[in-house]
C-alpha cells in the first residue's frame, strides 16, 4: 500500500488529480483502478444511500460481486465466492457496526477490505497498519512537539491518525491486522468504537465522528493466541469469517493461475505443470483441511497448520524450483513430496501421525497415486 | 352444495393461520380434509386434552407390519387446525384422500421436481421453500390469500400439463371428488375442503362426470387397513429425517405459528438463551444488534420481514464471532426443536404392541409385574429368541429382562430376571416412531443412536449389545460409523478395545447376513490406525496407564493372532520391536513386547535373555528394571514350568551373572516371583534342582583336574546332601 501522497494539486476532482500522478505506481489503489466501474455504478444507482455512502448498499454489492448494470455496462466481480457473505459485511457497515473479518491466511481479508472501503467512501487510503509495534498515537493522535513546546497544547499543535481524519470525514478507516496489535493499544479502540468520540484529554475537547464513519479490522484466525481481542472489543464487531475455496475446481484453478504468474516472475526454466498434477496437490490439501476424503467417505485427522491455499500455491511453486534446478525439467511427485510434507508437518509429532495415517489409509490405495506414496513415504 | 377449496402446503403456519381465520369466516356444515379414510374415527381423539402435537396417524396392514403410512401433524398444520375447528364447532370432518388400503399397486409419482419451483423460479427466488415461506407463510394478513393460490396452481397445472399429471395424482384426485360428491348427497350446503394446494384446481367445479371418475376407480381393491394416533417429534418432521412432505425448520415454523407479534426480538432472544445455557456470551446488547443487523439484510434483499435466514446469519455475526460450531446447536435445538408430541392413552394399539404380544405368544412369555428368574438355554431355538426379544427391547429402552449372573460354566446359559412394569406401555408406543415389529424398531435405533455416538467406547458398547440382539442389519451401518469415528480418534486404547467384538465377527461371523467386508475395511483400518498411533502413546505413562496398554497389547495381540492376515502381523510385530527398542518407554509394557516377540520366535533366546539383562543392569532404575521383569513374566508361573524356552531365557540369564550383580537384582526378581502361586514357586524349585541341562559335569578324566582341591570339598557336600550324621 502506498502512503498516502501530501502533495498539493490545483485540480478540481482529487480522483482525477490522483490519476494524473500515480501513472507509474507499482499497484493503484482500488478506487483509482477502479474509478470507472465506481463511476457508472453511482450513476446507474437510484436506490438509497446510507448517510455519507457513496453509493447504495446494492451497488456495493454489486461493485463487489459484479455483474451487468441495466446500460449495459459490465462490472468485474473483485470477490470470487459467497454472495451472502458479502451482503452480510454491508448491511454491518450500513448498521454503523464495526466489521472485523476473519479467516486464515489468503482468503481476501484485505482485499475485501480495501474494495469495500473504496466503494462505500471512495477512498481506501486510511489505513493503520496492526504489527507489534503498533502504538496508541497510530489509533488516537501525536503531537507536533516543536509546537508543543513552543505554544502548548492545542488543536493545532495535534497531529491525527487516520482514525481522527476518518472520524472528521465521515469515511471508514481500515485497521488490518487487528490480533498483532498489542492488547492495551487494541483497547484504544473500544471508546471509538461504542461511543464514536476521540478525546483529546489534554485540550479538553472530543473529536465526534460524523455520519459515515466506520470501521473495517482484518484478522487472522490462526493468530488468535498472539493478542486474542478482548471480550469487549469483540462484542463491538460484527465478525465475518471469510471461508477458503468453495469447490476443488474453483481451488485449481487458483493455484493454476498464481502458480503461472509467480513462476513467470521468478523465470524459472520450467512448463507450468499440468492440471493435473495441480489438482493432485490442491486435493491433497482440501482434503486434510476438511477433514475428510474429496468422495466424503472417509474422515481423516487434520494437521495444526493452515493448509491454506496461499501454501499450496508455494508447494507447487517450489516444486518447479526443485525440477528445474535439480530435476529432469518436469514436475514430478518427488519433487512435491519434500514441501507438501513440510506444508504438513507443522507441530513434528502430532503431525505426523496425522500424514503417515493419511499417506496409508488414503493416498496409498487411491489409483495412479502410487507415486507420490512411495515418494512421501521415503522421506518419512 | 358449494365447496370452498382451501390450497395448503402440509405443515405450514402462515397456511394454518389463513386458513383458521378463513373457516371462521365461513361457517362450512362440514370439512373435507386430504388423509387416509381409515382414519375417519380417529379424529375426534383429537380433542382429547392428552393430545399434543407433534403427532402422526399411523395407518398400516396389519397382515404386513412393514405395509406403513405415517401422516404427521404439527400444531401448525393446516390439517390440524382444521380438525381442531371442525371439533369446536361440532360440524362432521372427514378425510377423502385416496384410501391406504386402495393404493397397494398404483405406482407413485415420481416426477423429483416439487411443482412450486417452477413457480419459485418464475418469481427469481432460489428454491421453493423460501419462496412459498415469504409470499405464504410469513404473511399475516390473509384476504384472498387461498383464491390466490388456487389461481396460480391452476395456471401452474396447465403450463404442466403433460409433464406433471402422472397417474396416481389423477386417481387420487377422482377420489376426493368422489367423496365431494357424497357429501352433496348427504345434504351438506357449505363445504370447506383443505387439501395441498397442488390438487386443488381439480376440486374445483365443473367436475368431469361421475362416470369418469368411477371409471378410474374401478380396477382398484382394497385391502383392511387399520389406523392409530402415535408421538411424534419435530426431528422427524423436518426434510433432513428423509420425511418426503417435511419442512426444514419445524422448530421455526412452530415460533411463527406461537408468536404473532415480534418474531425477530422474541427468536432472538431465545437463541441468546439458548446460548447462555451452554456457556457462551450473549448480552442483550448483542441480541440488538443482531436485530439490528437482521433487519438491515432483509431491507437490503428487499423482505417485508427478515427470515430465518437472515436471522441465521445475523446470530452467526454478532452473537457467535463469525464462528459455525454453536450454529449447529441452534439448528438442532431451535429450528429443528426436540419436542415429542403425546397421545391419549387410550388410542388403539400400534403395531410394535401388537407384534409384542404376538411374539411373547410364540415364545411363551407372560407379563408379570413381579419379579421372575428365567434361565435361557441357548442351544434351544426357543430360548434363543426369548433372549434376542429381550436384548432388543433392552436396546429400545424397555428394560423388561435384566442380566444375572449365572452359576454353570459356559456361554450357552444366560440368566434374566424378569418384571414387566406399567410404564414400559409408554415406552413401547414411543418406541413406535422407530419402526412397527420389535425387530425393525430396534434395528432403527441401533442406527440413529450409532449415528450420534460421539466416541469409539459408546459404539462397541452399541456393537456388543447389537450382537446379543442379533440385529444383523444395523451392522453395515454401525461399521460405516466405527471407520468415520476412529479417524478421528486419537486415543489408541480406543482402537485396541474396539477390536476384539470385530475380530470375532470377522473370524467366526456369529451374526447372520453381516457383511464382513465392510467389517473387514474397519478391523483393517483399526489395525493400521493403532500401529501407527501405539508407540507415540506408549510413551511417559504412569503405572496405572501402563497396566492398562499392557492388557490391551496382549488383548490385541491375540486378536491380530486370530485374524491371521500375514501383512497385519507382520506390521503388528514390526511395531513391537519398535516399542521394545524405544527408550524411556514403561517398563511394564516393554518387558510384555519383548515377551511377544520372544513367544512369536522374532527375537531368539540369546536375544532375549540380552535385552532381559540389559533391562535389568545396574544402569536401570530398580522399579524400571522391576517392572520390565513383571511384564515379561507376568502371570506365566504356569508357563515357566512347561515351556523350555522362556526358562532357559531365564537360567541364561541368571547363569551369565556374576555373584554381586545376581544379589543386586534378586530384590526385583523377587518381586516378580512373589507374584506366582506358592506351588508354583516350589515347583519351579523342584524344577531347578532337578533340571541339569545346564550344569557342566565335571569328571576326574578332564584335564587339570585337582583330586586334591575335589577331595577338600567332600565332607560339606556330604554335610549338605545329609549324607553324614
Amino acid at each position: 500500500m502506498p502512503p498516502k501522497t501530501k502533495a498539493k494539486t490545483t485540480a478540481e476532482n482529487p480522483i482525477e488529480a490522483k490519476l494524473a500522478e500515480t501513472v507509474s505506481t507499482l499497484r493503484q489503489n482500488a478506487e483509482i483502478q477502479f474509478a470507472q466501474e465506481l463511476a457508472e455504478l453511482a450513476q446507474a444507482d437510484q436506490r438509497q444511500r446510507p448517510p455519507n455512502w457513496q453509493l447504495s448498499p446494492w451497488a456495493v454489492a454489486t461493485y463487489l460481486l459484479g455483474g451487468k448494470l441495466d446500460n449495459g455496462f459490465e462490472v468485474s466481480p473483485k470477490y470470487i465466492g459467497s454472495r451472502r457473505l458479502m451482503e452480510i459485511a454491508i448491511a454491518t457497515l450500513a448498521t454503523d457496526r464495526a466489521l472485523l473479518l476473519y479467516g486464515v491466511p489468503g482468503t481476501a481479508k484485505s482485499w475485501v477490505s480495501e474494495h469495500l472501503t473504496a466503494a462505500v467512501t471512495g477512498d481506501s487510503t486510511l489505513l493503520i497498519q496492526g504489527t507489534a509495534g503498533t502504538s496508541e498515537e497510530a489509533i488516537r493522535y501525536g503531537w507536533n512537539y516543536a509546537l508543543l513546546l513552543s505554544a502548548g497544547p492545542s488543536m493545532a499543535a495535534v497531529v491525527p491518525s487516520p482514525m481522527m481524519n476518518g472520524m472528521n470525514d465521515g469515511k471508514i478507516v481500515r485497521v488490518e491486522e487487528l490480533t498483532r496489535i498489542p492488547a492495551d493499544v487494541q483497547d484504544t479502540l473500544i471508546t471509538v468504537l461504542s461511543e464514536k468520540t476521540l478525546p483529546i484529554p489534554e485540550i479538553g475537547v472530543a473529536v465526534q465522528a460524523q455520519k459515515g464513519f466506520n470501521v473495517i479490522a482484518t484478522a487472522n484466525n490462526r493468530d488468535k493466541g498472539v493478542n486474542e481481542l478482548s471480550s469487549a472489543l469483540k462484542r463491538r464487531f460484527n465478525t465475518v469469517i471469510l471461508p477458503v475455496p468453495d469447490s476443488a475446481d474453483e481451488e485449481v484453478s487458483i493455484v493454476h493461475k498464481r502458480v503461472e504468474s509467480m513462476g513467470r516472475a521468478l523465470e524459472l526454466p520450467i512448463e507450468v505443470p499440468a492440471l493435473e498434477e495441480i489438482r493432485r496437490v490442491v486435493t491433497i490439501f482440501r482434503e486434510l483441511r476438511a477433514g475428510v476424503t474429496s468422495d466424503g467417505k472417509t474422515k481423516l485427522k487434520s494437521p495444526t497448520g493452515t493448509m491454506s491455499t496461499a501454501e499450496a500455491i508455494s508447494v507447487v511453486n517450489s516444486g518447479m524450483a526443485l525440477a528445474a534446478h535439480f530435476g529432469d525439467g518436469t514436475l514430478q511427485a518427488v519433487d512435491l513430496a519434500a514441501s507438501i510434507q513440510g506444508a504438513v508437518l507443522k507441530d513434528p509429532v502430532q503431525d505426523a501421525v496425522v500424514w503417515k495415517e493419511y499417506l496409508e489409509t488414503v493416498v496409498k490405495g487411491r489409483e495412479g497415486w502410487q507415486d507420490i506414496y512411495r515418494a512421501c513415504r521415503e522421506l518419512l | 352444495m358449494t365447496a370452498t377449496i382451501f390450497g395448503i402446503r402440509h405443515h405450514g403456519p402462515g397456511s394454518a393461520r389463513s386458513l383458521r381465520s378463513a373457516l371462521k369466516t365461513l361457517q362450512p356444515d362440514i370439512v373435507l380434509i386430504e388423509g387416509p379414510p381409515e382414519a375417519n374415527d380417529l379424529i375426534a381423539c383429537a380433542e382429547s386434552k392428552e393430545m399434543k402435537p407433534p403427532v402422526a396417524l399411523l395407518v398400516y396392514d396389519p397382515e404386513n407390519l412393514q405395509q406403513a403410512a405415517y401422516y404427521p401433524f404439527a400444531v401448525y398444520s393446516p390439517e390440524w387446525q382444521a380438525i381442531q375447528y371442525a371439533l369446536a364447532a361440532k360440524i362432521p370432518v372427514r378425510f377423502i384422500d385416496l384410501p391406504v388400503g386402495m393404493r397397494g399397486e398404483l405406482e407413485r409419482s415420481n416426477s423429483g421436481a416439487d411443482p412450486l419451483d417452477w413457480l419459485s423460479k418464475a418469481a427469481g427466488f432460489g428454491e421453493g421453500e423460501r419462496y412459498w415461506e415469504y409470499l405464504v407463510e410469513q404473511r399475516r394478513n390473509s384476504s384472498d390469500l387461498f383464491a390466490a393460490i388456487l389461481e396460480a396452481m391452476t395456471a401452474l397445472r396447465q403450463e404442466l400439463a403433460n409433464e406433471h399429471d402422472d397417474n396416481y395424482d389423477l386417481i387420487r384426485e377422482a377420489y376426493m371428488r368422489q367423496c365431494l360428491r357424497q357429501a352433496e348427497s348427504e345434504g351438506f350446503q357449505k363445504s370447506a375442503v383443505v387439501c395441498g394446494a397442488w390438487h386443488s384446481p381439480a376440486l374445483v367445479q365443473p367436475w368431469p362426470t361421475p362416470q369418469d371418475d368411477a371409471g378410474k376407480l374401478k380396477s382398484l381393491t382394497k385391502t383392511k387397513i387399520q389406523a392409530t394416533w402415535v408421538p411424534w417429534t419435530y426431528g422427524r418432521l423436518s426434510t433432513a429425517s428423509g420425511y418426503g412432505a417435511g419442512v426444514e425448520s419445524p422448530g421455526w415454523y412452530h415460533h411463527l405459528w406461537t408468536h404473532q407479534t415480534n418474531v425477530v426480538i422474541r427468536w432472538l432472544t431465545n437463541v441468546a438463551r439458548l446460548l447462555r445455557q451452554e456457556d457462551i456470551d450473549a448480552s442483550s446488547a448483542s441480541v440488538i444488534e443482531a436485530v439490528r443487523l437482521a433487519e438491515a439484510l432483509s431491507a437490503m434483499r428487499e423482505s417485508p420481514l427478515p427470515g430465518l435466514a437472515e436471522l441465521n446469519e445475523a446470530v452467526q455475526t454478532v452473537l457467535c464471532f463469525g464462528d459455525t460450531a454453536p450454529m449447529q446447536l441452534i439448528h438442532q435445538r431451535l429450528i429443528i426443536n426436540d419436542r415429542l408430541g403425546q397421545v391419549p392413552s387410550d388410542t388403539p394399539q400400534v403395531p410394535l404392541q401388537q407384534d409384542l404380544e404376538k411374539l411373547i405368544k410364540k415364545l411363551r412369555l407372560k407379563q408379570e409385574p413381579i419379579a421372575k428368574a428365567l434361565e435361557l438355554d441357548l442351544r434351544n431355538a426357543n430360548d434363543l429368541d426369548r433372549s434376542k426379544l429381550l436384548h432388543r427391547l433392552e436396546l429400545l429402552g424397555i428394560p423388561w429382562g435384566t442380566i444375572q449372573r449365572t452359576s454353570s460354566k459356559g456361554t450357552f446359559k444366560e440368566g434374566w430376571s424378569i418384571c414387566w412394569q406399567p410404564e414400559f406401555a409408554v415406552k413401547l408406543i414411543e418406541a413406535g416412531v422407530w419402526g412397527n415389529s420389535i425387530e425393525a424398531a430396534a434395528t432403527a435405533f441401533a442406527q440413529q443412536t450409532a449415528l450420534d455416538a460421539q466416541d469409539l467406547p459408546s459404539l462397541t458398547g452399541l456393537l456388543d449389545r447389537v450382537l446379543l440382539a442379533s440385529l444383523g442389519e444395523a451392522i453395515p451401518l454401525l461399521m460405516l460409523q466405527l471407520q468415520a469415528i476412529a479417524a478421528i480418534t486419537s486415543d489408541t486404547l480406543h482402537f485396541m478395545n474396539a477390536l476384539p467384538a470385530l475380530a470375532n465377527i470377522l473370524r467366526y461371523g456369529d451374526v447372520r447376513q453381516t457383511d464382513t467386508s465392510s467389517v473387514a475395511i474397519v478391523v483393517d483400518g483399526l489395525i493400521t490406525r493403532l500401529c501407527i498411533g501405539l508407540p507415540h502413546s506408549c510413551q511417559s505413562l504412569d503405572d496405572d496407564a501402563a497396566a492398562e496398554i499392557f492388557e490391551a497389547i496382549q488383548q490385541t495381540n491375540g486378536t491380530i493372532k486370530l485374524l491371521q492376515n500375514p501383512d497385519q502381523i507382520d506390521n503388528w510385530r514390526q511395531v513391537l520391536l519398535q516399542i521394545a527398542n524405544q527408550s524411556s518407554i514403561h517398563g511394564l509394557v516393554q518387558g510384555r513386547c519383548c515377551r511377544l516377540l520372544f513367544d512369536d520366535g522374532s527375537l531368539d533366546t540369546e536375544a532375549t535373555s540380552k535385552r532381559l539383562s540389559l533391562a535389568l543392569s545396574i544402569g536401570t532404575e530398580p522399579t524400571a528394571g522391576a517392572a520390565w521383569a513383571e511384564g515379561f513374566l507376568r502371570g506365566s508361573g504356569l508357563l515357566l514350568l512347561h515351556s523350555d524356552g522362556i526358562w532357559q531365557v531365564l537360567d541364561a540369564w541368571v547363569a551369565g551373572l556374576s555373584q554381586d550383580s545376581f544379589v543386586a537384582v534378586l530384590p526385583l526378581l523377587r518381586r516378580t516371583f512373589a507374584t506366582f502361586s506358592s506351588p508354583e514357586r516350589q515347583q519351579m524349585g523342584d524344577k531347578v534342582a532337578r533340571v541339569p541341562a545346564t550344569i557342566q559335569y565335571v569328571t576326574a578324566d578332564t584335564p587339570n583336574f585337582n583330586a586334591d582341591q575335589a577331595h577338600q570339598a567332600l565332607p560339606i557336600i556330604a554335610q549338605l546332601l545329609g549324607l553324614t550324621s
